[in-house]
């Protein structure tokens, strides 16, 4: 299979992510609840894990939160800043994972940018919606659907000058652009743990810099005697026993995206992605591409998006379609009504999936009209 | 011989702890905190030699490691608490 889904997660994960989760399971018991081998083995498979993350995030081990995915962590920051008529400003890029939370939460949204691949657009009008009295800020590092790169450096800089709490949401550049939490100085960075951290599915990573709002409580192994919550990190946000296996598997993504570095991966995607919108424009593809591109690029043809999804991986080449539950996205595009195929290329890029895809979608796929 | 014994809320504080000690060249172990030393119910704790107290608070302070006590285990058996200021 020729694997470009890396956007929803990456495939496959290296051996040596599925060699530390046999080895946790076959090790590890629960950390933080006894003193014997085993649970003191689990506890330091997830020390590891922090440790890496801190290293590679450039935060306190205490500061990086487990999660079971990049949604939860976002749902904890957001409950966590967010109330009921809360005006808070985000891109035009969200995910569901941001835009129905703030939903949920009763918050008043005003959405800044809608210009693909135009930071300039996208600084203008956040900076206008902070002067219109926003009082948090959400934004995505990189647009799930169409690989933009948004000016987060900026947009953190403009938050921090006018005592704005913000959240980032590192969905699609953690492990693909160096990102640091101390420099940015954001309230909340959310990640998954599975795509480009390499992790397995089902973990997530909340780095935090003020205390969360715990989504779930109950025991953390600490201050037992006591009925709240503890209030300190991590244990706040950590109620219940941990997904020791997956974090293990975690860690050494994580330890293998340091050794060849978030900047080289993430010049490696998009050099790939550079070339592959050039094979589908070449082949009338309608390609949306631009500066400032990681390695995801959206793309439509003469056909729906979801049947020729279908027709790509019925030639065992695995992608997207639909609206990637960022409709957000898709209306500031205006590819709402129709949807887009999506590649997301990972780590693994290689020529042979370019020439692959080149092949299959001038077998399978009719040019735009 | 006597050691010292510093008592943390959180079993990654203790964690932290622990690697800054050894990454310094303090011997040392991590238990989980005695009953009776932590009223708020479980915690964890670090020992090591006496010898290295001074040290070990000074890394501690230098890395923001939070901590909540501070105990002198002596040979025979009898723990004291050290009533130094920890903050």
């Amino acid at each position: 299979m020729i694997y470009l889904d890396n956007g929803a997660t990456s495939f496959p994960k290296p051996e040596c992510v599925c060699n530390a989760m046999a080895e946790a399971m076959q090790t590890c018991a629960n950390p933080g609840r006894g003193s014997h081998e085993a649970a003191r083995a689990g506890a330091e498979m997830l020390y590891d894990c922090r440790e890496a993350a801190g290293e590679l995030f450039r935060c306190l081990p205490e500061q990086v939160v487990f999660t079971m995915n990049c949604t939860q962590g976002l749902n904890m920051a957001l409950r966590t800043l967010v109330k009921p008529g809360t005006k808070v400003v985000i891109s035009g890029f969200e995910h569901n994972a941001v835009t129905r939370t703030l939903y949920g939460l009763g918050a008043r949204v005003l959405v800044a940018g809608h210009r693909l691949f135009d930071q300039e657009d996208t600084l203008r009008s956040f900076y206008k919606a902070l002067q219109q009295g926003a009082r948090v800020a959400v934004f995505t590092h990189v647009s799930n659907v169409f690989g933009y790169i948004l000016p987060i450096e900026e947009m953190a800089r403009a938050c921090i000058r006018r005592g704005i709490p913000f959240v980032i949401d590192a969905a699609q550049s953690a492990g693909a652009l160096p990102i640091d939490f101390r420099t940015l100085g954001a309230d909340f960075i959310a990640m998954p743990g599975h795509k480009g951290l390499l992790g397995p599915m089902g973990t997530g990573i909340l780095l935090c810099k003020r205390l969360p709002k715990p989504l779930i409580m109950g025991g953390t192994g600490s201050e037992s005697a006591r009925q709240q919550m503890p209030d300190f990190l991590p244990d706040r946000a950590e109620a219940g026993t941990a997904n020791v296996p997956g974090i293990a598997g975690l860690g050494a993504g994580i330890r293998y995206v340091m050794e060849k570095t978030p900047a080289a991966i993430g010049i490696h995607e998009q050099k790939t992605a550079a070339k592959a919108v050039r094979i589908l424009k070449d082949l009338g593809m309608e390609v949306f591409s631009g500066p400032h591109q990681l390695g995801t690029v959206s793309f439509r043809c003469g056909l729906d998006c979801e049947t020729a999804a279908l027709a790509l991986a019925q030639e065992d080449i695995a992608v997207r379609a639909g609206l990637h539950c960022a409709p957000l996205a898709h209306k500031s595009a205006g590819t709402l009504d129709t949807g887009t195929v999506r590649l997301s290329f990972g780590h693994d890029a290689s020529v042979e999936h370019l020439q692959a895809l080149q092949e299959t979608v001038q077998k399978r796929l009719p040019p735009v009209m | 011989m006597k050691s010292f014994f510093i008592t943390f809320r959180s079993i990654t504080h203790a964690q932290r702890c622990e690697r800054v000690f050894t990454a310094e060249g303090i011997k040392c172990h991590m238990r989980r905190t005695p009953r009776w030393m932590e009223e708020r119910g479980c915690g964890y704790g670090i020992e090591a030699k006496l010898t290295e107290l001074n040290q070990g608070l000074e890394i501690l302070r230098e890395n923001e490691i939070p901590f909540r006590k501070s105990y002198l285990f002596h040979p025979d058996g009898v723990v004291e608490e050290l009533r130094y200021d920890l903050s």
